[in-house]
């Protein structure tokens, strides 16, 4: 059975083996990778919680690698695109015996995250000659979770039915005891965020903290990342946008965060604002069409140019707590719960404290360290 | 409909039984090793094996093509003797890299109208999991990471026991629950390499709780041999309705795991044949 399911990424119908039906809320991430800095402190914070035990060595439910030339694993979103080499095809256009046009990772492709991926990044000397390289000296940071898709290859591939969309807030988990480790969810997931756990023999994946977001708190690789690059919150389809859901602003109101790979027919949630340093080229492959106008909206944004959205920004890593409106008020921008009480407030411009060189009262000069 | 025709084939030959017949002797012991000399004077029925090609994920270049049965009683067990070629041996369920296996399918109501593929709801069927790797685990230790990869570099593992055994006590009882359990633990450290398995159609085979079937496979000379043994009744959970002296249908499965075959990527035997229990 193939059913039609609207893809708003992509403005049209895919193919999808299961009924399409959206969940009450949509679990999504924004992440801005002008900010990224690749510390990995968010893969730690996740490891420690969630896959410290045997088999899951090599598990990395978020990881951050570095772009163009980092994958985990190999190759991941070449092979993506190999795959969809054609004309207005995704991932569930599969040929003939299957449910979904994947590829299975060997087992080494996944045996060296970040290794070597940073070395090429040298110093560029004055004068350095770049017109020769398929490209010139750019990269950036790529943080990536399970995007917690609204039509999830994973569930679709299953032949166990061991893996569901969740009605409450639309993660997406694997049953383990039903899953058979049959690895179908691994071949299908494009983004390969599905993991084989060689010692349970069961797969298992990113759960998107759901222990604190139903307490109402965001994820712990999202409240621990240093560069406060990220924001959790529930997105709305964009018909139903809500201006002051910070999600929805950034996402349908403003599209300065889009979807990675949208292409694959998945509509994924994490949501990424493209960086700036980087040939839109190469952006709109990966992020779609709307890379161009997000980063020129992003720049107007760096002039002073959208003091809504710049304030917005400042709640990203502002509070543990899942914001689902906002509020810009003179300097401060507000963020409220799930039933509108006040979780966070934070000054748009710190006051600034300047101090003398020279303390005439104490008769010392000060040395610039805090 | 890109599968019609598969369905079809499906549908049309479920129910169908052809003349093959398998009579299982009755003897006084059953042997439990396939090597063992009692096998050698049964004549064997050799059973024809073709892709799955009903439900999608499909196995349509299959590399296993038959197998060869064997079966014996002694008035409460039953056992089956399994004989196959597989050029490789693969005893790891690994990261894109799976397990031989064995399937053996029985209705719970004798009827060859219960659809062969794995039943239908109301339509139980009985199926005895054979794999490799759960015959390794018991042989030679559980395959845990140190000896799957001996020279991975990793020594923190701040919760779990080997083999995959998380404190009951943990503070983090969701992650217990997650990616740990109990369950998990159990269903991966049975003593037998047969896993009982019911289903009510493709997609809704569960283990079952009671898991008393037996099993011994030995790879030798590009062959594997394997013999699942079970109770005819056992206590305290659903039984096909089987015994001396009834007859009953089976069908059979086989995966290679090399040739990426696993769940529903298999080949099988796609008619109910009888089997006559003396």
């Amino acid at each position: 059975m193939v059913y039609k399911a609207y893809n708003w990424q992509l403005g049209r119908e895919v193919n999808y083996p299961y009924e399409p039906k959206r969940p009450q809320k949509q679990f999504a991430v924004v992440m801005d990778l002008n900010k990224c800095i690749a510390c990995q402190t968010c893969t730690v914070a996740c490891k420690t919680t969630w896959t410290p035990g045997r088999g899951q060595e090599y598990m990395l439910w978020n990881n951050v690698e570095t772009k163009p030339w980092g994958f985990y694993p190999l190759g991941w979103d070449i092979k993506l695109l190999e795959l969809l080499d054609g004309n207005k095809k995704t991932v569930f256009d599969a040929p003939e015996g299957e449910v979904v046009l994947g590829w299975k990772p060997d087992e080494l492709d996944w045996m060296y995250p970040n290794v070597g991926e940073d070395e090429v990044n040298e110093p560029v000397d004055v004068g350095t000659v770049l017109e020769n390289l398929p490209h010139p000296i750019w990269m950036f940071y790529l943080p990536r979770i399970c995007n917690h898709c609204t039509y999830p290859a994973c569930v679709a591939a299953c032949p166990r039915q061991a893996i569901y969309k969740r009605e409450e807030d639309g993660i997406v988990l694997i049953d383990p005891e039903r899953c058979e480790g049959y690895q179908e969810c691994i071949r299908a997931c494009p983004y390969k965020k599905t993991h084989f756990n060689f010692v349970a023999r069961i797969s298992q994946k990113c759960i998107g903290c759901f222990p604190r977001v139903e307490d109402g708190y965001q994820p712990q690789c999202v409240i621990t990342c240093i560069g406060k690059i990220r924001l959790m919150g529930f997105i709305n389809p964009p018909e139903n946008a809500k201006p002051d859901n910070p999600i929805d602003f950034l996402v349908h109101v403003k599209k300065v965060a889009l979807p990675l790979y949208p292409q694959s027919g998945l509509e994924p949630n994490v949501y990424y604002i493209p960086p700036i340093n980087v040939p839109l080229s190469f952006l709109k492959q990966m992020f779609g069409p709307g890379a161009e106008h997000a980063v020129k909206t992003y720049m107007a944004m760096r002039e002073g140019k959208e003091p809504e959205l710049q304030a917005l920004l400042h709640l990203f890593g502002s509070t543990p707590r899942i914001p689902h409106t906002f509020k810009v008020v003179g300097n401060e921008v507000i963020a409220y719960d799930e039933v509108g009480k006040e979780i966070v407030r934070v000054p748009i411009v710190e006051p600034i404290q300047h101090r003398p060189h020279k303390d005439e009262k104490l008769d010392v000069v000060r040395q610039d360290i805090p | 409909m890109r599968y019609t025709g598969a369905l079809i084939l499906g549908l049309v030959l479920s129910g169908v039984v052809f003349s093959q017949e398998i009579v299982c002797k009755r003897v006084k012991s059953l042997p439990l090793d396939p090597l063992d000399k009692a096998w050698t004077n049964i004549k064997p029925v050799d059973i024809s094996l073709s892709g799955q090609a009903v439900v999608p994920p499909m196995e349509l270049k299959p590399s296993i093509t038959s197998i060869s049965v064997k079966c014996l009683n002694d008035g409460k067990n039953i056992a089956f003797h399994l004989v196959w070629s597989d050029k490789t041996e693969d005893r790891f369920h690994l990261i894109g890299k799976f397990s031989d296996a064995v399937a053996i399918q029985i209705p719970y109501r004798p009827s060859a109208d219960v659809p062969i593929t794995m039943g239908d709801k109301g339509q139980r069927v009985l199926i005895l999991h054979w794999a490799a790797f759960r015959q390794e685990n018991i042989e030679k230790g559980y395959s845990d990471t140190a000896k799957i990869y001996p020279n991975y570099a990793y020594d923190w593992y701040p919760h779990a026991d080997p083999p995959y055994k998380y404190p009951e006590n943990w503070a983090n009882q969701y992650a217990l629950n997650y990616i740990g359990g109990e369950k998990v633990f159990r269903k991966n450290t049975f003593n037998t390499p047969v896993r009982e398995v019911v289903a009510e159609g493709y997609g809704s085979s569960t283990w079952k709780d009671i898991q008393g079937a037996e099993g011994k496979g030995v790879y030798r000379n590009g062959k594997w041999y394997v013999v699942i043994k079970r109770a005819f009744v056992e206590e305290s959970t659903s039984n096909p309705e089987w015994g001396p002296g009834k007859e009953t249908f089976v069908s059979f499965a086989v995966w290679d795991g090399s040739n990426g075959e696993v769940g529903a990527r298999k080949s099988l035997s796609y008619s109910w044949i009888k089997l006559r229990i003396e």
